[in-house]
């Protein structure tokens, strides 16, 4: 199978299921751990991360979906198209467009949140633009299932040093559409915003820098 | 001309002499922790009394005179209070009697830049590891220049779980070393792991463990939270790896004299093969010659000293690296 992508946790091959074009992501083996604890870790994460897949299906936010859950291993659809990262970097689409899109992804998360997961690194990385631009959003690797506002937090705050902030007010609106609990969680984002930690702090976890 | 460093943020205080880059000494008296851990009060106090004798054999074993003195560093923080006061008491003292500068140096970052210095590195990415800070740091391009932390601990760092553990399992003396050494050979027993992203946090693990003691042996119980605890910095540690793209990475701080984290991270490094550097125990130890490394570094960068005093929090990403 082919490498699409390598990331600290796992790497991505391109996979063909009964001639359907599909990805499958492995958790690899660490040298560094004793296999007791990465063992279980890498197949509990694996099990997590193909049921929140499921789950954001369920609460409809397009999001690959899992196939075949094995081991350490997912099979999942491959939802095509090409990052909001790069769409928003190639600078080519009207401002209508761009403020729809980051409407759609701000209201892709309420909905996440309305369902307890908290994505973990929700940047236009993990936002892919599917045909007809629809909005799809990738890899719940770092995601969780957590009624925490400050979980919920954290993935806006990512979401803001990853954008200027007249796409991010946009963000916000669509983000406040779909959940009703969306200004609880903005009023937490002001507050971690005032820690001393998050002044200086990069956040990133994928690398967004343009 | 030589440059002395005062570290004085926890239970050492340190005096170094760098001249040029080289360090031509580096003494210390060290509090005794024994079981009791560190009271702020009494240790500042321990360095109040050990302040004089410990720059004189600082400045005796390198063979400057104290009239060579170009300039006197000291650690404006993290630390704590009571011991940073009396660190920047003694340097400004020094200084003022010599009339030369007196300049402030963050510890944090003079653990990353003195084992920088000695494993001859360019631009690594670094796992400070101590006491009270776990950090994943690495220098940003873009200017100006500063450390920027990509990862941290949420909650305490690594280096105070390893003593609190010690001191619940009534190891002598309470610190990561007597963790290490009763681990050796135990089993495995499930803990909590916590990473989130390039973070990570202890306060569970710790609870789980100390928990653990009655039922299980302290062999196994430390044996799994080090397992732990190391996977978990290792692991974020990976992650800023790959994100920074960088070849380099270090280890500094007390908690990288563990001989196991060093083997975990070599590891690591070595399947993105990049090298992996760690200085040598001394220095990894809270010590004055880093302090003096970086005062002498900001010195010759000619562009300020910044303000002197103390900050029980100043953070490595609040410094403007002019050097």
């Amino acid at each position: 199978m082919r490498v699409i992508a390598e990331g600290a946790e796992a790497r991505i091959y391109a996979a063909d299921i009964l001639g359907i074009h599909a990805v499958a992501k492995r958790r690899e083996r660490k040298s560094y751990r004793i296999n007791q604890i990465d063992t279980g870790l890498r197949s509990q994460r694996t099990r997590v991360e193909a049921r929140i897949l499921g789950i954001a299906a369920a609460v409809g936010v397009d999001s690959p979906r899992p196939l075949l859950v094995h081991d350490c291993e997912i099979v999942m659809s491959d939802v095509g198209g090409t990052t909001l990262r790069s769409v928003l970097a190639d600078n080519e689409l009207d401002e209508n467009a761009v403020a729809r899109m980051m409407r759609a992804a701000g209201s892709n998360l309420g909905r996440l949140h309305h369902a307890n997961i908290a994505h973990g690194d929700y940047t236009p990385a993990n936002i892919v633009v599917a045909p007809r631009a629809r909005l799809a959003v990738i890899d719940f690797g770092l995601s969780e299932v957590t009624q925490s506002i400050e979980a919920k937090a954290i993935d806006l705050l990512l979401m803001k040093r990853s954008v200027d902030p007249l796409r991010f007010s946009d963000f916000l609106n669509g983000y406040r559409s779909s959940f009703r609990g969306a200004d609880k969680v903005i009023r937490r984002l002001l507050a971690i915003e005032r820690r001393g930690r998050y002044k200086t702090r990069t956040l990133l976890v994928t690398d967004d820098a343009p | 001309m030589p440059v002395l460093g005062i570290e004085s943020s926890a239970h050492t205080f340190g005096v170094g002499v760098v001249d040029n880059g080289k360090i031509i000494a580096n003494e210390k008296s060290m509090y005794s922790i024994g079981t009791g851990g560190m009271v702020p009060g009494a240790v500042a106090e321990f360095h109040a009394s050990n302040a004089r004798s410990t720059i004189s054999s600082a400045l005796a074993s390198s063979g400057a005179s104290i009239k060579e003195l170009e300039a006197v560093g000291y650690t404006r923080g993290p630390g704590l209070g009571p011991c940073l006061r009396v660190g920047l008491l003694a340097a400004s003292t020094l200084a003022a009697r010599l009339g030369v500068p007196l300049i402030p140096v963050n510890h944090g970052v003079a653990h990353i830049e003195v084992a920088k210095h000695v494993c001859r590195m360019r631009d690594p990415l670094a796992l400070y590891v101590s006491g009270g800070n776990s950090q994943i740091v690495a220098l940003s391009s873009s200017r100006p220049r500063r450390y920027t932390v990509y990862g941290e601990t949420l909650d305490i760092g690594v280096g105070n779980m390893l003593d609190v553990f010690a001191r619940s399992a009534r190891l002598e003396p309470a610190w990561g070393s007597s963790v290490a050494k009763v681990a050796r050979g135990g089993s495995y027993v499930e803990m909590p792991y916590t990473v989130k992203g390039m973070d990570f946090a202890f306060a569970g693990l710790l609870t789980k463990a100390t928990s653990l003691l009655g039922g299980h042996s302290t062999k196994d119980v430390a044996y799994s939270l080090q397992e732990t605890a190391f996977s978990m910095l290792c692991e974020a540690t990976e992650r800023a790896m790959l994100l920074t793209g960088r070849r380099e990475l270090l280890t500094c701080g007390g908690v990288a004299q563990s001989s196991r984290l060093r083997e975990m991270l070599g590891s690591m490094a070595a399947s993105h093969h990049a090298r992996f550097g760690v200085a040598d125990n001394a220095l990894n130890a809270d010590n004055g010659a880093m302090i003096a490394l970086v005062a002498e570094k900001i010195m010759r960068s000619g562009s300020g000293y910044g303000r002197t005093g103390i900050n029980q929090r100043d953070r490595p990403d609040s410094v403007i690296v002019t050097w």
